[in-house]
């Protein structure tokens, strides 16, 4: 081996040996506070109290009493299954909606078209929670106060235009016209078009934008604690926030046994989902 | 040319579009476009909420009073300071983790799940975490007093105004990261490969290949992140809720925690939380706006 080819391997193995060892401390850094959280969870009560606070329990000092406290006592199960239900009927509101709107404005040209889709992208801008006073009166007038559809409604509506931006991208750049067309000449309608060409060549990027959407009740806290008073019908963020209130201070592992235990469902969700993230992302949307 | 636009505007249009949009526009309208208005009619009253009673109109009164509030203005600072800060540092080390990983042959999924791991988590989640860990007892003084002997007893980090921001930013800093990795890496994937053979033919070093070929080609990319985070920011309200709630004396609040203790702990500011919302609203657009006139200069 001439001395300028092991010049130049011994570079690349350089540059490949610090790329992976600064990927690794990033990581590292990400994901320690999660570590610290799930540790914390594990250890009783009066260990994540004392101080100096110890890093690692030791193996005997490991406990599950945390989670099967939280699991029997705090209707766990409850706000679990309110969380899950919003999460489903708002990813399926807003999917239906948006891959629908984003048909429309991906391929047709009618009157008010460019005025109303700048209108819906106008209220991405908007935060949800900036609307909360007339909103709240909405939810009185339509009895939706301390009732899951009214985090539902709101949340889907809030969800819409940043789904619809995304799957329009997506259609106009992924969907070739000549699909549509070949339905057309097989004397298809339009709603054919949606059913057999929209909906299964956009599915990556549904998914992908689902993974958000799903995720947003499991943590928008501002509007469901509005809304949601009564204990039986509370979602996991305000669950979460009102178990710490009331355990202030005193018991860090049981609130992180129960932070821990809420991750879970967004985590399988994304994991079943990711295959389809990056490539659902890549739309021209995004790329400008 | 005229034909061609002649075309496009006597084309019949299928009526049928109309059933496709219906749906979605009726529910927009209902649950979005009808509180906006109302918002913005509000605050222009002395707002009563309850059967039978009068609202005032007061003109721009509550808008005077928002701007003239201490309290609110210290909000306004505070939002802009974390957006100014937060955002473009989540876009240098999303992008960084992007380019890192987008060469990696190994560990590439664990990457993408470790560093998209507090995206996925729920603010709820992250904001309490950040409580324990820079609380009195918490972790970091612990490490700052008991083993590197820096400070005599515990720091109160997020009981004085900057340094409890400075938490608020790092924790916005280090969920965002992850969702901007995601975003670069989407891009990154879709630079044509020959672009960097044919530069690489042609003498360019890794950094120039960054400079000359990735940045241009995810132009697009960063100006979508800059406008999301942009918003994402001034959208901020569960991180400063749990970590402070605004405390001390209202020191931390961001607007939109200023606009919910105005309007459900404070009687009868429903219009001044009302302009609040339009001017929280109306900064963002204009932020917005002049991201894109600037970008749009300078294509030009």
């Amino acid at each position: 081996m001439k001395s300028w080819e092991r010049k130049q391997k011994y570079k690349i193995n350089f540059s490949e040996t610090s790329r992976y060892s600064l990927l690794f401390l990033g990581l590292f850094i990400t994901v320690i506070p999660m570590l610290y959280m799930i540790i914390s969870s594990l250890k009783d009560n009066k260990s994540t109290f004392s101080y100096p606070p110890k890093l690692f329990p030791g193996l005997d000092e490991i406990t599950f009493q945390n989670f099967t406290y939280i699991l029997n006592n705090e209707n766990f199960n409850n706000y679990l299954m309110n969380t899950l239900f919003v999460a489903f009927v708002t990813v399926l509101i807003a999917a239906v909606i948006s891959s629908l709107l984003a048909y429309t404005f991906a391929r047709f040209i009618f009157p008010g078209k460019r005025i109303l889709y700048g209108m819906i992208i106008s209220v991405m801008l908007i935060p949800g929670l900036a609307m909360i006073i007339p909103q709240f009166e909405m939810a009185v007038k339509f009895n939706l106060v301390n009732n899951l559809w009214g985090v539902i409604l709101f949340y889907s509506a809030w969800v819409t235009p940043f789904t619809t931006f995304l799957l329009r991208g997506y259609i106009e750049d992924n969907i070739p016209r000549e699909l549509d067309e070949a339905i057309y000449m097989d004397g298809g309608s339009i709603f054919t078009v949606y059913r057999y060409v929209m909906v299964p060549m956009a599915s990556p990027a549904i998914a992908a934008v689902s993974i958000l959407n799903f995720l947003f009740p499991f943590e928008e806290l501002g509007w469901s604690q509005t809304i949601l008073k009564s204990d039986e019908i509370r979602t996991l963020p305000v669950a979460i926030t009102m178990f710490f209130q009331a355990h202030n201070r005193t018991d860090w592992g049981y609130v992180f046994a129960m932070a821990s235990l809420s991750m879970v469902p967004v985590i399988i969700f994304y994991l079943v989902l990711q295959k389809y993230f990056i490539s659902g992302l890549s739309s021209g949307s995004i790329k400008g | 040319m005229i034909s061609i636009a002649g075309k496009k505007t006597i084309r019949k249009i299928n009526w049928r579009v109309y059933i496709l949009l219906i749906p979605g526009l009726l529910f927009v309208s209902i649950f979005t476009f009808y509180p906006i208005a109302k918002m913005l009619i509000m605050s222009f009253f002395n707002w009563k909420i309850g059967y039978q009673q009068v609202s005032d109109f007061v003109g721009l009164d509550n808008y005077k009073n928002v701007l003239t509030d201490p309290i609110a203005r210290k909000a306004m600072v505070n939002t802009l300071v974390y957006a100014v800060v937060t955002v473009p540092l989540q876009i240098v080390f999303g992008l960084l983790i992007a380019v890192l990983i987008n060469g990696t042959k190994r560990f590439s999924v664990t990457f993408r799940l470790g560093y998209y791991l507090p995206v996925i988590t729920s603010w709820v989640v992250v904001a309490l975490l950040f409580k324990y860990i820079f609380s009195n007892q918490g972790l970091l003084n612990f490490f700052l007093s008991d083993i590197l002997h820096i400070v005599d007893g515990p720091v109160g980090w997020l009981s004085t105004r900057w340094s409890a921001l400075f938490i608020a930013m790092l924790l916005g800093i280090w969920k965002g990261i992850g969702w901007n990795m995601i975003i670069f890496l989407a891009a990154l994937q879709a630079v044509p490969k020959e672009y960097y053979e044919a530069s690489s033919i042609d003498g360019l070093n890794r950094r120039q290949q960054f400079f000359y070929i990735t940045l241009p080609s995810i132009r697009g990319t960063i100006l979508f992140a800059l406008v999301m985070l942009c918003i994402g920011a001034f959208n901020t309200y569960t991180p400063i809720a749990v970590l402070t709630g605004g405390n001390p004396a209202h020191e931390t609040e961001v607007v939109l925690t200023w606009m919910y203790f105005q309007t459900f702990n404070a009687t009868g500011k429903m219009g001044y939380s009302a302009a609040l919302s339009m001017i929280i609203a109306a900064t963002i657009i204009l932020i917005t706006i002049a991201i894109f006139i600037s970008l749009a200069r300078e294509e030009n």
